[in-house]
């Protein structure tokens, strides 16, 4: 039994997981945050936009990995394979975020004048189904986020990827990191609301990190147990100074302290921007974490080979 | 219609790496960059004094039930009809999505500069014209032509053993069908169609 370490998927496909991850959550949270809290169109127009932009950037880079990136239209061949799906459920979202944000984008002065040069029809097409692209860009929003977990768990040979916690951990990791970006996001809005949503979206990331700990736990416990190279990988991460420190410390145990004595200690409602810098350290640790967590797991990903 | 299988007797193997040398030349793979399509593992087993070295010989188990397959997005990754895996260059998109769902190590990048690089070796008699992920074929161009795969008529030790596994009269049947031969790996459930007789 030989344990070997993967050299074929690095930080290129690392960074894509993490923004796909990262994408679809931040559009999911917000668009039904949108739905059903309300709140301005223009932050709502700022997290959609910054959400296909992470998908764009995201896809660059996995075809940037690829040896053939101008023939990826052939990866719309296998519906056994992820990647099949992965294409499907990005298309999709891409098509949902880009229906449901031009409406939007009417809250920007600015963009008035390219907003009206859409026929009047297509516009109120767009204004009618604004609700239905919500939805239907936020489930796809959600698939992407699972699917990042789902295309690297494919691997037989690979304990500790192969492994139903793995897409879990994703997507619970994808959407803390969205709802840390849109944190992030809440402390440059001067409505009246932001603070609100702030404080709705600091209790959400609190819950999607406390789960992250359960189900990273749950995933350690089983492969630390196994005389696999699930165990080998998991000795890996935790002789890795940066996974523990930058990955588990500083991305998940200290946003959480910060964000629980925000919700239980600390009011929002007077203090305005000057509650806005530990929420500003707590988001961008997530958003490190997070990155680091795909990078991390990507290095620890072992094959076992029966040599 | 056959299906092709492999029989290695580690019994017999010296580690001399013919194999290796003989698949590079007759599919031009990038041994500039050591990538092979077939590896010899040279392994040591035991604990002092009670030790020895085994060679293990290896290359595409051409599965059953083939995870690259499943994995691959484009369908470049098919099975012929004769149980071999193969892969079709031009729909191959070089994701790597195969590489990591094979269980056998039997893949590798034919890179942009492993191409050039086979351009400047073998001039206009290039067999990769752009990159791609390669994989052993048992040499299906020999096959046609009713040849062995270069790395069986080259073994000097009869380590490999190639054929029909349905022709019951056929070594490879028979040594898969005795259980004197067995496929790695089975747990996994991959079904490989190349068996091992251990040492």
């Amino acid at each position: 039994m030989t344990f070997v370490h993967q050299e074929v998927w690095h930080w290129q496909i690392a960074t894509y997981l993490f923004l796909g991850g990262l994408g679809g959550a931040t559009f999911a949270i917000s668009a039904i945050i949108h739905l059903f809290e309300g709140c301005d169109r223009k932050m709502v127009s700022v997290a959609v936009m910054s959400s296909i932009a992470f998908l764009v950037i995201g896809t660059v880079f996995l075809l940037a990995d690829m040896l053939q990136p101008l023939k990826a239209i052939y990866a719309l061949t296998n519906p056994k394979s992820w990647i099949f799906w992965g294409v499907v459920f990005i298309n999709f979202y891409f098509i949902a975020a880009i229906t449901y944000v031009i409406p939007l984008l009417e809250a920007w002065p600015k963009l008035e004048p390219f907003i009206r040069k859409i026929p009047e029809p297509i516009l109120g097409l767009l204004e009618r189904f604004n609700n239905l692209a919500a939805l239907g860009g936020s489930a796809a929003g959600f698939l992407v986020a699972i699917y990042t977990g789902l295309l690297i768990s494919a691997a037989p040979a690979i304990n500790f990827w192969n492994t139903p916690a793995l897409p879990l951990l994703f997507v619970i990791s994808g959407f803390s990191t969205g709802a840390a970006f849109l944190l992030l996001l809440s402390t440059f809005s001067d409505n009246e609301g932001a603070h609100k949503i702030a404080s709705r979206l600091e209790q959400l990331d609190a819950v999607l990190i406390v789960t992250e700990l359960i189900i990273l736990g749950a995933y350690f416990n089983f492969a630390m147990f196994l005389p696999t190279g699930a165990r080998a990988s998991a000795e890996f991460l935790f002789h890795s100074p940066v996974f523990i420190a930058g990955f588990f410390v500083a991305g998940l145990i200290v946003p959480l302290a910060i964000e629980t004595y925000s919700i239980f200690f600390r009011g929002h409602g007077n203090e305005g921007r000057k509650s806005a810098l530990p929420i500003l350290v707590a988001s961008s640790l997530v958003l490190v974490g997070g990155y680091l967590l795909r990078i991390y797991v990507l290095k620890a990903g072992m094959f076992q080979f029966p040599w | 219609m056959a299906r092709y299988g492999m029989v290695m007797d580690m019994r017999t193997c010296v580690g001399c790496q013919a194999c290796m040398a003989a698949c590079s030349t007759e599919n031009q793979t990038p041994f500039w960059s050591e990538k092979f399509r077939t590896h010899v593992e040279d392994k040591e087993q035991g604990v002092f004094p009670d030790v020895r070295r085994v060679q293990l010989p290896r290359l595409c188990m051409h599965c059953e039930n083939t995870p690259c397959l499943s994995a691959c997005p484009t369908g470049a990754t098919h099975m012929d009809k004769n149980g071999i895996v193969l892969v079709n260059y031009d729909r191959c998109i070089g994701c790597y999505a195969c590489c990591i769902a094979c269980p056998y190590d039997a893949r590798y990048a034919y890179d942009g500069e492993d191409v050039d690089k086979e351009r400047e070796l073998y001039g206009k008699n290039v067999s990769h014209e752009m990159p791609h992920v390669d994989k052993c074929t048992f040499c299906v161009q020999r096959l046609a032509e009713k040849l062995e795969p270069a790395c069986v008529a080259t073994c000097p030790t009869h380590t490999r053993i190639f054929g029909d596994l349905d022709d019951s009269k056929s070594e490879v049947h028979k040594l898969a069908r005795s259980g004197k031969a067995q496929p790695l790996n089975q747990g996994l459930g991959t079904s490989p169609k190349v068996f091992y007789i251990p040492s």
